[in-house]
């Protein structure tokens, strides 16, 4: 491609190059083959698993995941992390609920709760990104202050919702063959890909997760930017919030306990380095789709619905242990 | 020819320390100039405040006669003063093409919003890498893989782009090994020789000999002396920037 160019490329330019392009894509491999394995297992143990009627399921029921791990991937990949999103799901939850037993139409309805959930990531953002104070902090304040808005609401009590409504359909209604819930983690997915790889904006993302210093002295708003990710952490946090709500025909406070450690468990099972500057959506995609596929298989193989969590969490340890093998030993070549 | 840069009485303070005090300094185009000095001499106070990085407390800067006020940075850029920062300038996971646009970046609006136009700004890099004589082989690999000089070239690559007209470069060949030193400062001949002014910090006498065409020496805040390379001996400007030249003695009694 650069043979215009002066200098004759060496043997060993040629290596480096292979490993500089190959490095990234390894993870992605390493996961999409995990994943494929996983299948496969599932495939052979249960005749359940492959079906049209299986996948579909699953595909409505990692949406949610799938949704906030594509804006979660943004998050991580300035070097962030959102822990609150677990909560602004049950508050987004339990708050539509709220709306709609109150008489509010359901597109207002949606339109109030995603305005809600954007209007709490801006409010961390702006701590995080204006006042300098570690995400990990903000964020975990925000876990533990959100879920209790949501209980205090509902005063713990879960919420009905109406059926029959353009609100549920959203979360049990099909949509072209398939699950709405799925199309809309599918939009969401594309959208999240064009963002980080084609657009400015996805540049500067990448580029304040490298070097946030650089970035700000090259003149990009660093700050706005930064608060910018966990507004839409928080939306997308509400709309799985809507997701779920409109899927179970409830609203509870209760609801996705401990969906913030699956979200960054996709997230970083996907190939996006915690430390910033590297992200990849289709790294995330596999991601949620393994946890999902986990999750999904073992329940239909009849393995007790608790080994689901030991079996994730090992998943996890042995994905990333692998995926820093393949790579630091890439990475010493250099 | 009116110098690009005028200086004139150049003054910092920071509370009661005079970190700088009544600099006269003129920047020619297409001239390399060397400041040197001991630590805390004002070389880096200066250089920061062409570079718009901080404001002078007191005195004018005048570019092409016009005296200007830079607020920012991104002023002193406007007006081609491109400063390369030794460590922080270059964003190690994107490729040189990213790096060398990184906030500028070449867009095409489609539906309102800006998408990269990724040909358009590889084919420019390759261009000044060309130019350059740079020896980078892969415009999209990643910064983080390259070496010392390399992402020089990338810093001075992105500096011309952005139209730098004074080129001002804070010690580039400190941490470089000896090979790698000779590119950079070949690469700040190339950029003289394209018409660039450039500024040059340096402790290596050695470098600044090789490239220098002008040398002013900071002591104690002050410019205490400014000389031509052919005019003067690596022995005499280590005497000015320690204080046994007689000059520098005699500034150090007026100040």
């Amino acid at each position: 491609m650069s043979h215009e160019l002066s200098m004759p490329r060496t043997p060993r330019t040629n290596a480096l190059r292979l490993i500089d392009h190959l490095g990234p894509q390894a993870q992605i491999l390493a996961i999409a083959l995990f994943f494929i394995a996983c299948c496969l297992v599932f495939t052979f143990m249960t005749d359940v698993f492959a079906t049209t009627g299986n996948v579909l399921n699953l595909l409505r029921q990692a949406a949610p995941n799938l949704i906030v791990a594509i804006a979660m991937t943004f998050v991580i990949t300035t070097g962030g992390i959102d822990l609150s999103v677990g909560s602004i799901v049950a508050l987004t939850n339990a708050l539509a609920a709220i709306l709609l037993q109150q008489g509010l139409p359901w597109p207002l309805t949606i339109l109030a709760i995603l305005l809600v959930g954007g209007l709490v990531g801006l409010i961390q953002g702006w701590f995080i990104a204006y006042q300098g104070i570690p995400a990990f902090i903000v964020t975990l304040a925000g876990l533990s202050i959100l879920r209790g808005v949501a209980l205090l609401m509902t005063q713990g009590f879960s919420i009905p919702i109406a059926s029959g409504t353009g609100f549920t359909a959203l979360g049990r209604g099909w949509f072209l063959g398939m699950p709405a819930p799925a199309i809309l983690a599918i939009l969401a997915a594309l959208a999240g890909l064009i963002t980080l790889s084609r657009t400015v904006y996805g540049r500067h993302i990448v580029a304040i997760g490298a070097n946030s210093e650089a970035a700000r002295r090259t003149g990009i708003p660093t700050r706005r930017l930064t608060a910018s990710v966990y507004v839409m952490s928080g939306t997308a946090a509400a709309l799985a919030g809507i997701v779920i709500a409109a899927r179970l025909g409830s609203g509870s406070s209760n609801a996705a306990v401990g969906f913030e450690l699956d979200v960054i468990a996709a997230v970083v099972l996907g190939g996006t380095a915690l430390i910033g500057g590297r992200g990849t959506i289709v790294g995330t995609l596999l991601g949620a789709l393994t946890i999902a596929c986990i999750g999904n298989g073992l329940i239909l193989i009849h393995i007790s619905p608790f080994f689901t969590q030991i079996v994730t969490g090992a998943v996890i340890l042995i994905a990333i242990w692998l995926n820093t093998r393949l790579f630091s030993k890439l990475g010493r070549r250099r | 020819m009116t110098p690009f840069v005028q200086a004139r009485g150049i003054g910092k303070s920071f509370g009661g320390l005079k970190a700088l005090d009544g600099v006269d300094l003129d920047i020619h185009q297409g001239e390399v100039l060397a400041l040197l000095g001991d630590n805390g001499a004002g070389k880096s106070t200066f250089v920061k405040i062409l570079a718009g990085a901080q404001p002078q407390s007191r005195g004018e800067i005048r570019i092409e006669g016009r005296p200007v006020a830079f607020a920012s940075p991104h002023d002193a850029a406007r007006a081609g003063i491109a400063t390369i920062y030794q460590e922080l300038a270059l964003s190690e996971n994107l490729n040189v093409v990213e790096n060398v646009f990184l906030g500028r970046e070449v867009v095409r609006r489609v539906l309102g919003f800006p998408w990269l136009r990724r040909r358009a700004m590889r084919q420019r890099v390759d261009t000044l890498l060309r130019e350059l004589d740079a020896h980078i082989p892969d415009p999209l690999a990643r910064v983080g893989g390259m070496s010392g000089g390399q992402r020089q070239a990338v810093a001075i690559a992105r500096a011309l782009d952005q139209g730098g007209r004074l080129v001002i470069m804070d010690e580039p060949t400190a941490a470089l090994a000896v090979a790698e030193t000779r590119k950079v400062l070949k690469l700040v001949r190339q950029l003289a020789a394209r018409n660039c002014a450039v500024i040059l910090i340096s402790h290596n006498i050695g470098d600044v000999f090789e490239v220098a065409d002008r040398m002013a020496v900071f002591r104690r805040g002050r410019k205490i002396a400014e000389r031509q390379r052919a005019a003067t001996t690596p022995d005499e400007i280590v005497a000015l920037i320690t204080g046994a030249h007689p000059d520098a003695r005699t500034a150090d009694l007026a100040a």
